[in-house]
């Protein structure tokens, strides 16, 4: 019975055909089993490399060279890379791409402008802000949600927007309303400095009066939000 | 039919292209004579057919010559074509499993070994290629390559641009794995 002790070893000694560990050696002298195991499986090892080698080594038929040759011939004489009939079919391919691509392109392009138009103009009619203060300071209110537009719509000349996030829609209306309303300071907010220097762009002082009035205008204001919804 | 040519492509640019073809001809007829058997070898290593071989080692020739020009450096030609001819049988042998298991799926009782058949001389081959066909990729061309012409390790190394140890451990792997499916 093979001593478990040296079974690897001796699995590795007869697999690599290597000089023997002195240990394995001194076993060996005095156990006829691991000899036994061990020559076993050098001829299996062995067996295992002839058969391989007889298999793999094998030479091809002697046509094999020559119909290689063969082939190789007929792959020069058309030749790589100038194959005309594959170019006219190249050619008439992208025609035809470019015939059955272009309308669909086209149709695409109108909708999309289409799209551009339509939801500037729903906002423009749903947020009711007065024209004139419209025209005075050049806003629309859009919601995030449109703000994706494609840069193809650039053509269109527009208004200028303002882009305005969900939760802030009802502060920005009420803000528009003030500068409908020509308050104090929502004007002074969007009113330009005159001078870039420091002293000169802080906002003007407001009165308590033109306070108290923006205070009762809110009021008013979030009356008009309620009727009129969000700004979608 | 006239041979299409581009335009404003000279007689001359016409001529350079000529003689840099046939150049390349050349060089890949020295490369077949050279490396020809080798790839017909790798094939019957992987496949049981000498006739699947050829045709696997032409068909590796073929397209590795459609890439010759592309290639920077020759020297890893031999290299290239074991790796392409390995690949090519592999899948070869796969689709010939498949279509052998389609079509012989009703004789599965009829093709069982008898004792004739483990008693003759081949049975050993037969094992052998069987279990071949279950080692890992890897080990299994290296087993090839090292059975193919008595390739030394370093010589194996090369063709697959591996460190040596690395086919070393691969070899001895496969064939550890080899012996236990033939013990």
């Amino acid at each position: 019975m093979t001593c478990d002790k040296y079974e690897n070893a001796l699995l590795l000694a007869a697999s690599s055909n290597d000089k023997l560990d002195a240990k394995l050696a001194r076993h060996l002298e005095h156990c006829s089993s691991c000899r036994l195991t061990l020559r076993s499986e050098r001829e299996l090892f062995s067996r295992i490399d002839s058969t391989l080698r007889a298999q793999v080594n094998e030479d091809p038929s002697s046509a094999f060279l020559a119909h290689l040759r063969l082939q190789l011939s007929k792959q020069l004489t058309a030749r790589p890379g100038s194959n005309r009939v594959w170019h006219v079919a190249g050619a008439a391919l992208a025609l035809i791409l470019i015939a059955g691509l272009y309308p669909l392109v086209n149709a695409r392009h109108s909708s999309v402008q289409e799209n551009l138009e339509t939801p500037t103009i729903r906002v423009a009619q749903s947020a009711r802000v007065t024209q004139s203060a419209r025209a005075a300071e050049g806003l629309t209110i859009r919601s995030r949600h449109h703000a994706r537009r494609p840069s193809a719509g650039s053509a269109v000349p527009r208004e200028p927007e303002v882009l305005v996030p969900p939760d802030e829609q009802r502060a920005f209306a009420q803000f528009v309303a003030c500068v409908a309303r020509r308050d104090t300071v929502a004007q002074a907010v969007v009113t330009p400095a005159t001078n870039k220097t420091v002293k000169n762009t802080e906002l003007p002082r407001v009165s308590f009066v033109a306070m108290a009035d923006l205070q009762l205008a809110l009021a008013g204001q979030e009356e008009w939000i309620k009727q009129t919804g969000s700004s979608e | 039919m006239q041979e299409f040519t581009w335009p404003g492509r000279t007689a001359e640019t016409e001529l350079a292209f000529d003689l840099e073809k046939a150049a390349l001809r050349r060089d890949f007829e020295q490369c077949l004579e050279e490396c020809g058997t080798l790839a017909f070898r790798v094939a019957r290593g992987v496949l049981r057919n000498a006739a699947d071989a050829e045709d696997v080692a032409q068909e590796a020739m073929l397209r590795s010559y459609r890439q010759f020009a592309r290639l920077r450096d020759r020297s890893r030609f031999r290299a290239w074509l074991v790796r392409v001819s390995f690949r090519l049988a592999l899948d070869h042998g796969r689709s010939t499993r498949r279509r052998e298991q389609r079509e012989t799926a009703w004789a599965t009782d009829l093709s069982k070994p008898t004792a004739e058949d483990i008693a003759a001389s081949n049975e050993f081959a037969r094992r052998l290629e069987k279990a071949m066909g279950t080692l890992p990729e890897k080990s299994r061309l290296v087993l090839l390559l090292t059975s193919i012409d008595g390739h030394s390790l370093e010589e194996v190394a090369e063709l697959l641009q591996l460190p040596v140890g690395t086919v070393k451990s691969r070899l001895h792997s496969a064939r550890k794995q080899l012996a236990e499916k033939l013990r």
